[in-house]
């Protein structure tokens, strides 16, 4: 890779990705407050909501056309996305739309299969394991409890699989529908393709897991920080606003540029992506790594600026908090994936200085 | 949004070949290593050259006055950032010029501007006193009014390049009464002026800066730019570009941020490192098979790439914090042998890694420093009020 070539640097939306943004935006505005989204946190999971969501043809965007899809690309993704990260929506949207565009990769979303447009239409949940590192055996997996089908690796395998009874959820700081899953338990499992092929359709499926949920992340650090922000301006010390006080607007500042830079490295990894994914396959993992670090440490000022008020498990900010730790997580420690940038990286600069 | 390749048109493919083989014949291993010595970051031989081949005019003038269009501009100035062509003065010449050609009387248009454009004038900012910080509007430097000229006392730090430069851009306080943004006035200092001294500082990344003293310097007033006691209008323009504060072309053929050349050293510096924990050592075992290597790599290029994409002032404090922040890790990861400087036997990265990590403090000072931009990003696009500078407590 040549770093002084001439590139477009145009981190600009069309018109198009505008209003898909602000649709979004009060979609889950109107529909997701945020008790709606305390009432989802038994089941992880706002099925109703998700219906609405479905309707809008949000699903149906991110699948290609030769499955009954519309074909989005992946920037226009990171822009739904960053609304769910801002109103925590208790829909697994993310995983969803990333296992299903996997099978259609995969070929196993043929047009005129009996399960697609259930697929297509998000009325047949399909979730993924988001691990990077390798698993074996029994895992934790986001949407365990609640998808109708999992994908995910098994060796050198990709299966799906299907439950007569779902795996039962188990609680966590994320509020995600998460359940231990076992491969080699009772239901069904599919080996969809293997090898060496196959392996990398579903690295390709984690690098838009990862740039999808690090879009959602920017999104969660914007509103914490706008809450926080606001909160700033309206409490008082020694006569004046705490928001003037560099102590607590330098770190509102902080992430003010947490928020640009992540947004802006979720779409140039998703830009490259969409075309061309062989040049710059670092940058997926490299938006998820800033932003699961960044995250946790914004969402944690955000409640520090709030006091005693911000501790509440009633306070916005401790959903915030639990979920910009949480949702990460589910790919297990960020750090392969910052081992993984180095290998990508390295090979490449190794290669270029032979 | 488009991060794609730039077709070029033959004509501008013969363009950068122009541009490379410029490069290549004149900003030599020699012109690298005397700079470093020196730490001037101007090299007279390689400027001159460019003023005389029209490289000078072709990126001072605008593309309407027949200077380069947006594509060769960025193409030059990506090709002078791959060649390490030193390049302060000329971005100071750049500023200030653009303001003598705004704000000059005819007379010092025609005395200053024909030398930018042939090298053999240039000009340097006159802007942080010794007590002022980066509040350029807490000026102590006094014109005062002598007959039709002004006397100029004072000092001024950080005149970067004043020892190669022709004239300073000065500000001045002219009314010691009024509020400070109504009391100051630009001059064009000839630096040749009887009273004026240049005294070198060295700085810890290796550059030379100045501070230069004025003792009772007599200045004409054609070398007042603007009106009397309107310097902030006059300062603003220059401080805005600097800023990031005026508007990016939609054509993405700029710097996402300022600062981004000074990012590029960063990059420089990963980059190198990356290639080097690749490496296979005697015993067939890589550095960056140590997963604690390649955690630090990765997280350092994660956080290096983040800095890369933020935009406008954000990305100018994202760029120079990550320098600070990845410095370390970088060196780290490279062991002992980092801490040798350029050109020293086993230096293992060739001093990149160490040059970042000194060069780092001085990204995030110079230009106006973090917290000027923090407290700007704050104020303007938080909405968290002005900071609170409360009085100091009077004795009682």
């Amino acid at each position: 890779m040549d770093r002084y070539e001439l590139r477009r640097e145009d981190y600009s939306l069309s018109k198009d990705q505008a209003d898909l943004q602000s649709s979004y935006a009060k979609f889950f505005k109107t529909h997701c407050s945020i008790d709606a989204v305390r009432a989802a946190e038994p089941a992880g999971f706002d099925k109703s909501l998700w219906e609405r969501l479905c309707a809008t043809g949000a699903t149906t965007m991110a699948l290609p056309e030769s499955c009954g899809g519309d074909g989005a690309s992946l920037v226009d993704l990171t822009l739904v996305a960053e609304e769910i990260g801002r109103s925590l929506a208790p829909v697994p949207w993310i995983d969803h739309v990333c296992a299903a565009r996997l099978l259609a990769r995969l070929a196993a979303l043929a047009s005129d299969a009996d399960c697609t447009p259930g697929v297509v239409g998000g009325e047949r949940l399909v979730g993924l394991d988001p691990h990077v590192a390798s698993v074996t055996g029994t895992r934790l997996i986001p949407t365990g409890s609640i998808a109708d089908d999992l994908i995910l690796r098994d060796g050198a395998e990709v299966v799906r699989l299907t439950f007569a009874s779902r795996p039962a959820k188990v609680d966590n700081i994320g509020r995600l529908p998460m359940a231990w899953v076992d491969p080699g338990a009772d239901g069904s499992r599919t080996v969809l393709a293997r090898g060496a092929a196959a392996l990398a359709d579903y690295q390709r499926a984690l690098d838009e897991w990862r740039v999808l949920t690090a879009a959602a992340l920017v999104g969660l650090v914007e509103e914490t920080m706008m809450i926080a922000a606001d909160f700033a301006k309206t409490r008082y010390t020694m006569g004046v606003p705490i928001s003037t006080l560099q102590a607590i607007s330098h770190p509102l500042a902080n992430m003010a540029i947490v928020v640009q830079g992540g947004r802006n490295l979720a779409r140039r990894a998703a830009w490259y992506l969409d075309n061309e994914p062989d040049e710059r396959p670092e940058l997926a993992a490299s938006a998820f790594v800033f932003m699961a670090e960044e995250a946790a440490r914004a969402a944690t000022m955000a409640v520090h600026i709030q006091g005693g008020l911000g501790v509440s498990v009633e306070a916005a900010a401790t959903a915030y908090l639990v979920r910009a730790r949480g949702w990460p997580l589910a790919a297990g420690d960020p750090g392969a994936s910052a081992q993984q940038i180095a290998d990508i990286v390295a090979s490449r600069q190794a290669r270029g200085r032979e | 949004m488009d991060f794609s390749r730039v077709e070029l048109s033959d004509e501008d493919r013969a363009f950068l070949d122009d541009a490379r083989s410029f490069l290549r014949a004149h900003v030599t291993e020699d012109v690298r290593r005397r700079d470093r010595e020196t730490g001037d970051n101007f090299d007279e031989g390689v400027h001159l050259a460019m003023g005389a081949d029209g490289w000078l005019a072709a990126e001072l003038k605008a593309e309407s006055e027949g200077g380069l269009n947006r594509v060769r501009r960025r193409l030059w100035h990506l090709e002078k950032r791959r060649a390490h062509v030193p390049w302060v003065t000329w971005g100071t010449t750049m500023m200030v010029a653009h303001s003598v050609e705004k704000f000059g009387s005819p007379e010092l248009r025609e005395e200053v501007l024909p030398g930018v454009l042939t090298g053999h004038v240039r000009l340097c900012l006159g802007y942080t006193e010794p007590e002022g910080g980066s509040d350029v509007a807490t000026c102590k430097t006094r014109a005062v009014r002598d007959g039709d000229g002004w006397v100029v006392n004072g000092s001024k730090m950080f005149t970067t390049g004043a020892h190669n430069c022709q004239y300073v851009f000065l500000i001045t306080t002219t009314d010691a009464e009024a509020p400070k943004h109504k009391s100051l006035t630009m001059f064009l200092v000839p630096l040749d002026s009887p009273g004026i001294e240049i005294q070198g500082i060295r700085t810890v990344d290796g550059d030379r800066t100045n501070i230069v003293y004025y003792s009772d310097v007599r200045v004409d007033d054609k070398y007042r730019l603007g009106p009397v006691n309107a310097g902030w209008t006059v300062l603003r323009e220059p401080l805005n570009v600097e800023h990031g504060a005026v508007d990016a072309h939609a054509d993405g053929l700029q710097d996402v941020s300022i600062m981004a050349h000074q990012g590029g050293f960063m990059v420089d510096a990963v980059d190198t490192a990356a290639a080097l924990v690749a490496r296979e050592n005697p015993d067939g075992r890589r550095a960056l098979d140590d997963g604690s290597v390649a955690y630090r790599l990765g997280r350092s290029i994660a956080r290096m790439e983040a800095a890369l994409s933020t935009p406008q002032m954000y990305g100018r404090v994202a760029i120079a914090q990550t320098m600070r922040d990845i410095a370390p890790d970088l060196m780290d990861i490279l062991g002992a042998a980092s801490a040798l400087p350029i050109e020293a036997p086993g230096a293992v990265d060739g001093g990149a890694a160490q040059y970042v990590f000194r060069f780092a403090p001085l990204v995030g000072i110079y230009g106006g420093t973090l917290e000027v931009f923090r407290n700007m990003i704050a104020q303007y696009a938080l909405g968290l009020g002005r900071p609170d500078y409360s009085p100091p407590k009077k004795p009682s």
